[in-house]
């Protein structure tokens, strides 16, 4: 983690700092941050992936990617029901939380005057699935493990 | 489905313009436009989030190999697997949907920007919009197979 920038750590710090806030609040699930990967290009890989863009001073995309066992777990106890499929709650639940993530990375940056717009989130169920973003974008991917598995929350971004 | 009436046959045209233009490639609608697509199969989705006054996503959806003419096509390079080549192609044309759709809106919304593009690809995978958004599909048809250009807006 040597050579971080300013903006860099930033990042990483806002999205521990929500997904912990909104797991101890929310989700009422014990949650574990893992060593965040920084770097160029990346791929991401699951069964559930709920994107949400975000546009203005600095352009991005930020993605949640589980696999399936994660997604309902995540999804029943937050929405206090039995959830066994990818079904739209699973979507809906997805959904909130990655709009959540980046209303976090939205006021951590307005803080620093950097202004952010968020697009609607869309949730895209399948198998075999890989996410990718484009050439000459940042990436920094946050992994994080509860009891079901690990998952990935992974921003993109390019600053003006 | 009504609040697309006008953006219908103006993303039609930047549909059509873009192919023409800048992938050097036919393609004339294939049919009514929907407002649900069912699964895709071996395919892949470009898509862009547009944030502003105005919220939504602008995604399209082409089929493998329809993706990998088109990076053929638009690149100048042969592919013959979902690469990196083809996420950039598919990923920029997604992007300048995006900013044509912008154009497309700006009386309706004097202000959205656009997100980075990103692209999904897998064997099967549906794409789900939130319950807040409406959406509607325009179907293409290109030489080899049908794509999908698909516009969600948050509802006001």
């Amino acid at each position: 983690m040597t050579g971080l920038n300013e903006l860099e750590s930033m990042l990483d710090a806002s999205i521990r700092q929500v997904m912990e806030e909104i797991f101890a609040t929310m989700v009422f699930m014990e949650i574990s941050g893992q060593e965040t990967s920084f770097g160029r290009r990346g791929v991401l890989t699951g069964d559930l992936s709920s994107m949400v863009g975000l546009a203005g001073d600095l352009k991005g995309v930020l993605t949640v990617s589980c696999p399936a066992a994660v997604a309902t777990a995540v999804s029943s106890a937050m929405l206090g029901m039995e959830l066994t499929e990818l079904d739209e709650d699973v979507r809906d639940a997805m959904g909130e939380i990655t709009n959540m993530v980046a209303g976090g990375l939205k006021s951590s940056l307005a803080a620093e005057g950097t202004m952010v717009n968020i697009a609607v989130p869309t949730t895209i169920i399948g198998r075999g699935m890989r996410t990718s973003g484009l050439p000459g974008a940042q990436r920094l991917t946050v992994p994080f493990t509860i009891g079901a598995g690990t998952f990935g929350v992974e921003l993109q971004y390019v600053a003006r | 489905m009504s609040s697309f009436e006008e953006v219908v046959p103006k993303l039609i045209d930047s549909t059509v313009e873009i192919f023409s233009a800048m992938v050097m490639m036919d393609i004339e609608v294939a049919g009514e436009p929907m407002d649900s697509l069912g699964p895709m199969r071996d395919s892949i989705t470009g898509m862009v989030g547009l944030a502003g006054t105005g919220r939504g996503v602008l995604a399209v959806h082409i089929p493998n190999k329809v993706a990998m003419a088109i990076t053929s096509s638009f690149l100048g390079m042969e592919v013959d697997e979902i690469n990196e080549d083809v996420q950039d192609a598919v990923g920029e044309i997604a992007n300048m949907l995006g900013g044509n759709v912008k154009t497309i809106l700006a009386d309706r919304f004097d202000e959205i920007e656009l997100s980075l593009p990103s692209t999904i690809s897998g064997e099967e995978y549906v794409f789900l919009s939130q319950n807040d958004v409406d959406q509607i599909i325009i179907p293409f048809a290109v030489p080899d197979g049908k794509i999908h250009v698909e516009l969600e807006l948050e509802r006001s």
